[in-house]
């Protein structure tokens, strides 16, 4: 016991004497971020070394707790909260250029660039509307497919024992190993051959084709569907097709949103490989077209980010409890 | 004529006359069994296939090896052979080769198994029996189809494409029309001791050092966070967790974008310092004082952009800890430390290894954050060959392959990194393989 007490008296003193010390070298310091850094540090000690004097030993560690935990969560907080919300002040600034800003915040405020930024494409430099539906495109048509492909891939090899599993369960393994957009060159060729290019349709097959690739997870959350299940139904007569789409899909609610969801969410933000396919500005999708912008547009990229950011935020907010699911799952198995 | 007992074997050498046709001509024996849609999807596969290698095929295999023989003249107005495209249809004809040989053992294999039907006294399975059996017992093949399908020609095709295309000296002054061949010269630039070399040993020591600091931020940044809002005296844990979601759930490019305005030379933090009467600091701008600033912001971006999701995980496995653990490791009078680096931290780690591995491997091939950030520009100091201070060897494939024409050095590095991370996932898997058997014994 007369161990703690003295743990908390010695962290006392030397909070006293940091403190102290702070507050001599803020008084010295001329520089004025500096200064009022120092003066923060020396008033934060001092305040615990006096609050500790006054409360008792035990609700005096209570409270240190509570109170330090709050102000770092407030700091933590406030650090990812920050650039979003300036994003978003941006996005309703009355001018448009990153130079007229003083400081963080724009000087005015308007709702004209969220207009502007549909009706008006800048001579063709910036057609949003067309951007927009371009994605929008892809990424359904992406989202559909992939998350068919991906489930039936993830569903055959955790149930079916064949020949060649284990070789195609290696080779996705070596695959994955290997830098991602490493074959852009060549898939530029494929496409060019199958006369792709410049088409959206490209990229739909491009995210879908190779969306199984990434089937583990998948794999994972159907190994805990109980397999006694699927010998129940093989042994009242039914086929694999139909134990398939009556008894697993329905089962399998959480790992279908959560493809469905990062099916959608890769096209809808991929730069690389739209930049690669597509080269005209009225085939583009949203996130070339707003990497192309620069700092005179900025509250017009501000604009476009939130438009195309706030669907995705609100379903990953609506699906926050299938992504951590999907995210353990994929943890566990490796 | 003897009666043959039904048991007798029925392989290649020995089999009826109309499973052997199936030999000679794909689909032949079904049609003459009676099976007409199936012999019909067969003969037409042949014939489509043969049509193909007669006409082109043949030309596309020979292509591949030489590479292109006829150089492009314009004087006489001749087409020349464009080495790259001749590469990936040999590819594209070897995969089709393969598809013919497979899918004509496929053929005799059914025939043979018909005859067998046939011998035994049972029917000849028609059209229906054969859906039927699709969706059935081959329900896997039909089910994988497709996906095999894409990943071939999206996946395989392309990399194995890259890997050969390593050991040809295609790039740099040999691009279309001039004709490439097979080669190691790529390997030469690399390993010399010219700019190529120490660009490449410049940006592998730096990725390696990137790589490190990365993954310990992103780990002990998500499992700290994940650690506070776990904490008994937090309330409204999930309004707190709501900010670093809305982080995870941003477009990632929207971020880094975002993040390169904001340190921008013209951007907000530098109008600050200029209405506070100091200079301006290049935090990315191409000059070699921002080299450390570019470094220390792309830090910091990642961790802002993946400690979230490191924090989600680590919440999940928080979950599982026995808090039995915790109320024991209380009576021993253990303090807050002491649990976190004996309980908390040893768990966590083993139960996410091939996790961390994961994230050592995706930091490593990290190609957005200095992309993004600084727009893809090479240094014009410090004698970098079309890179910057701050890429990654895999921004510098990137500016080697795609953004400039040199494809053959390009693809030596991807398989350079191939190798490092290869090595680290073989090495962890392995682990948890041993890992996993370790749990069988218990």
């Amino acid at each position: 016991m007369s161990d703690i007490k003295e743990k908390v008296t010695s962290k006392r003193f030397i909070a006293l004497v940091l403190g102290c010390a702070a507050f001599a070298a803020g008084g010295l310091a001329a520089g004025g971020v500096l200064r009022t850094v120092l003066l923060c540090v020396a008033l934060y000690l001092l305040v615990w070394a006096a609050l500790s004097l006054v409360l008792g030993k035990r609700s005096f560690g209570r409270a240190f707790d509570d109170v330090n935990t709050y102000l770092v969560l407030i700091a933590v907080s406030a650090v990812f909260v920050f650039p979003c919300l300036w994003l978003i002040l941006a996005s309703f600034s009355k001018s448009g250029s990153l130079y007229d800003f003083k400081g963080f915040f724009p000087p005015a405020y308007s709702i004209e660039t969220f207009r502007t930024l549909f009706t008006d494409d800048v001579n063709g430099l910036y057609p949003y509307k067309t951007w927009f539906l371009n994605t929008l495109y892809v990424s359904s048509c992406s989202c559909v497919l992939g998350t068919v492909l991906v489930i039936l891939t993830g569903y055959v090899m955790s149930r079916f024992r064949f020949k060649g599993r284990n070789a195609v369960k290696q080779t996705t393994l070596v695959l994955g190993m290997f830098p991602g957009f490493m074959g852009m060159t060549a898939i530029y060729i494929i496409m060019n051959q199958l006369g792709l290019v410049n088409r959206l349709e490209a990229l739909i097959f491009l995210y879908a084709g190779t969306a199984p690739m990434g089937y583990l997870v998948q794999k994972g959350y159907f190994d805990t569907i109980p397999f006694a299940m699927h010998e129940a139904a093989r042994i009242d007569g039914a086929s694999n097709l139909k134990i398939f789409t009556k008894i697993t899909l329905p089962l399998s609610k959480p790992m279908i949103v959560y493809t469905a969801l990062m099916q959608f969410a890769w096209p809808w933000s991929d730069v690389l490989l739209p930049k690669l396919l597509l080269k005209n500005r009225t085939n583009w999708t949203v996130a070339v077209g707003l990497f192309s912008m620069g700092e005179d547009y900025f509250a017009r990229f501000a604009a476009g980010s939130v438009f195309i950011a706030v669907p995705i935020v609100i379903l990953y907010f609506c699906l926050v409890k299938y992504i951590v699911g999907g995210l353990t799952a994929g943890a566990v198995k490796g | 004529m003897t009666t043959q007992p039904a048991a007798q074997k029925i392989d290649v050498l020995h089999c009826p006359w109309r499973a052997r046709c199936s030999m000679v001509v794909m689909g032949m024996g079904q049609l003459l069994y009676g099976q007409i849609v199936k012999g019909l999807v067969f003969l037409l596969a042949e014939c489509g296939l043969l049509y193909f290698f007669i006409t082109t095929g043949f030309e596309y295999l020979k292509g591949f090896f030489t590479l292109g023989t006829q150089e492009e003249n314009l004087w006489l107005g001749v087409k020349g052979d464009n080495s790259m495209t001749m590469l990936i249809l040999g590819i594209f004809a070897f995969i089709l080769l393969g598809f013919f040989i497979i899918l004509y053992l496929v053929n005799v294999h059914d025939a043979l198994s018909t005859a067998r039907d046939v011998r035994a006294g049972k029917p000849v399975r028609h059209i229906g029996r054969t859906l039927d059996a699709m969706a059935d017992e081959k329900f896997h093949i039909t089910a994988l189809t497709l996906p095999v399908v894409g990943v071939m020609i999206f996946s395989i095709l392309p990399i194995v494409f890259m890997i050969l295309l390593a050991f040809t000296d295609l790039g740099g002054s040999v691009v279309y029309p001039k004709l490439a061949s097979w080669s190691l010269s790529a390997w030469q630039k690399i390993f010399s001791v010219g700019q190529l070399g120490a660009t490449f040993l410049k940006i592998l020591r730096w990725n390696i050092v990137w790589a490190v600091l990365a993954t310990a931020i992103n780990f002990f940044g998500g499992l700290a966070l994940a650690l506070l809002l776990n904490k008994k005296n937090v309330i409204g844990k999930k309004i707190w967790r709501a900010f670093p979601v809305l982080a995870y759930a941003i477009p990632g490019f929207i971020s880094m974008v975002g993040f390169k305005f904001m340190f921008s030379q013209s951007g907000p933090i530098n109008s600050l310092l200029t209405q506070a009467g100091k200079d301006t600091i290049f935090f990315l701008t191409n000059d070699a004082s921002a080299k450390w600033w570019a470094r220390g912001i792309g830090l910091f971006v990642n961790a802002w952009i993946s400690i979230p999701s490191v924090m989600l995980m680590a919440t999940g496995i928080l979950g599982n800890i026995n808090t039995d653990l915790y109320e024991a490791a209380d009576i021993d009078g253990a303090t807050g430390m002491q649990k976190f680096f004996k309980i908390t931290l040893p768990f966590v780690v083993f139960s996410i290894t091939p996790v961390i591995i994961g994230m050592f491997v995706g930091s490593f091939n990290n190609f957005g954050i200095f992309f993004f950030l600084r727009s893809g520009t090479y240094s014009l100091y410090g004698d970098y060959f079309l890179a910057s201070d701050t890429d990654l060897l895999i921004n510098w494939l990137y500016n080697l392959s795609v953004s400039n024409n040199y494809y053959s050095i390009g693809a030596a590095i991807s398989l350079i990194i191939f190798v490092i991370t290869g090595t680290l996932s073989l090495a962890v898997y392995v682990r948890t393989a041993a890992y996993k058997q370790e749990d069988t014994f218990q």
